[in-house]
């Protein structure tokens, strides 16, 4: 008796951090329900890529926030920092290396996300917005591939990047001006690769994180779908002469009378 | 009023709902064990391909996984010939497939935003609540063909023979032997500048180049016995010994380098067997 309500209040001692939490916050109230609700008991190994896309994000957002510490983006230190970074700095190069390689992941894992919603029709009622949201994700992903692609300041970064912003300049209205903002220059120099670096690391991830937020929070709305050529799939049709009480009385009567 | 479309899907989902609320499982521990797993595979496979490339490249010399950066960014080269990341190459092909001053624009923006706007506007103008792929052939069939152009654009826009003037510069050597110029020191520094100034961007030579605007394969152009002045006039203007060529003019090379390559050029009297 005595050891139970030693019990009970060793319990509410370790939970009341928590309950004290929830009350001013709701926020372990929201995370039970994050973590219990439900999800079709048919997903699919396929419906781990959004999960799998994430990380990669995060892996990118993570070893970032560490080149950006080291990285000078100014074309007369700009390729010195990266061989800085690659051969003298403390697991630079493990850093920079899956930045660099996190990249392609990402991309082709918002590519094999993208075929398997595809795949599952997904993106019908009530995830159309949802669809709109994750083609904007791909196109900033790719807008990341080429923004970071230019930071190097090698000859590669550079010459790709004088085709890709000729490449804006061709668009009919506002190609020329798309240009001549990416460019901020008679060519491309100091003004450029600031201007790349402030978009690689600011504006375009903060637009990745907001939509990534949208995206989830509508995934958790509206759930996910089961695959279609499940047997069991959540909304499937009900069987529709499903007979109830009353119609099997009806349907038994002219039996009875034949048996009497 | 809602539609007979709308009050099905209502419908579906309100069906949906009431079937993961019973039969379904909770997220934690089922589903996010999936998804733990494979993020975990995916932070491995990028750690793998930061050591795969750290390890088997020096600074500027490639290993499997291509060089840790190339030579500092000049922009006093002209003869670099520009790459963008993989997932840029079928834009980079499809570049190569719209090359004319008239059509450029469908490849670089055309076509591009064409199928870029078909991609976001998919839920609006897919409208059926069919979801099993089989049932959905036009959609099925459309998702293939993407797919595979995508595939064959990314892939030739990869082992495009357009390449890099220090990647070329390394098939001198085995020309000088097939071509029997070894001996000729002249000629060998007139392919290693042949080779680097980008003339491979339209040329062929010994199957390295691109078949581009018509210009000729030069493996065997030294049997043609046109003599070194004829080519170093053709480089410094080449529509004055063949009108309506498309090729640039090469003066700016210098006339002690374009002599070098007019040499490497007849000499070239195709491969010796």
């Amino acid at each position: 008796m005595a050891k139970s309500a030693r019990q009970a209040q060793i319990e509410k001692a370790a939970l009341y951090p928590l309950d004290w939490t929830e009350e001013r916050t709701g926020l372990v109230g929201y995370t039970k329900w994050f973590l219990f609700r439900h999800v079709p008991r048919d997903v699919n190994w396929m419906q781990t890529l959004g999960a799998a896309t994430l990380t990669a994000f995060l892996v990118q957002a993570i070893t970032g926030v560490f080149l950006a510490m080291y990285y000078k983006p100014d074309p007369n230190s700009a390729y010195e920092s990266i061989q800085n970074i690659s051969n003298e700095v403390t697991l630079g190069w493990l850093v920079r290396g899956m930045h660099k390689w996190g990249a392609s992941l990402f991309i082709i894992l918002m590519f094999l996300h993208m075929a398997r919603t595809f795949l599952f029709g997904a993106y019908k009622y009530p995830r159309e917005l949802n669809w709109v949201i994750g083609v904007l994700l791909l196109v900033a992903g790719m807008a990341e591939g080429f923004t970071g692609y230019l930071l190097p300041w090698d000859q590669t970064a550079y010459w790709a990047t004088v085709v890709g912003i000729n490449i804006n300049a061709t668009a009919p209205f506002a190609g020329p001006f798309i240009a001549q903002f990416l460019q901020g220059g008679a060519q491309i120099g100091p003004d450029t690769l600031a201007k790349f670096y402030s978009l690689h690391m600011l504006v375009i991830p903060g637009g990745i994180m907001a939509m990534i937020g949208l995206h989830m929070y509508l995934v958790l709305r509206l759930g996910v779908t089961s695959p279609p050529w499940s047997k069991t799939a959540a909304g499937r049709p009900r069987p529709d002469a499903e007979p109830t009480g009353d119609r099997t009385g009806l349907t038994r009567e002219p039996s009875s009378e034949e048996t009497s | 009023m809602a539609s007979k479309r709308q009050q099905e899907y209502r419908a579906q989902h309100k069906r949906y709902k009431e079937d993961v609320a019973k039969e379904g499982k909770p997220f934690f521990p089922y589903a996010i064990y999936h998804d733990t797993i494979m993020s975990l595979v995916v932070v491995v496979v990028i750690i793998g391909l930061a050591v795969i490339w750290k390890y088997t490249a020096d600074g500027t010399e490639a290993g499997m996984l291509g060089p840790l950066y190339e030579a500092k960014a000049d922009p006093g080269t002209t003869n670099f010939v520009p790459r963008p990341d993989w997932f840029f190459y079928f834009l980079f092909y499809l570049l190569r497939i719209f090359k004319w001053p008239e059509t450029v624009v469908l490849g670089t923006v055309g076509i591009p935003t064409l199928l870029l706007v078909l991609l976001m506007t998919l839920p609006f103008y897919d409208r059926r609540p069919e979801r099993a792929v089989l049932r959905r052939p036009v959609a099925f069939v459309a998702a293939i063909l993407v797919v595979i152009s995508m595939g064959v654009l990314t892939w030739k826009g990869a082992t495009a023979k357009e390449s890099l003037g220090s990647e070329t510069l390394s098939l001198v050597p085995g020309w000088a032997e097939q071509e029997g110029f070894a001996g000729n020191p002249v000629a060998v520094e007139g392919a290693g500048l042949f080779a680097e100034s980008g003339c491979l961007n339209c040329h062929v030579y010994l199957g390295a180049g691109a078949q581009n605007l018509g210009a000729p394969d030069l493996s065997a152009e030294g049997a043609k016995g046109r003599g070194i002045e004829w080519q170093v006039a053709h480089l410094k203007n080449p529509s004055s010994k063949t009108p309506g060529s498309q090729m640039p003019s090469f003066a700016s090379l210098g006339e002690e380098n374009l002599i070098k390559i007019a040499t490497f050029l007849e000499a070239s009297k195709g491969p010796v067997k």
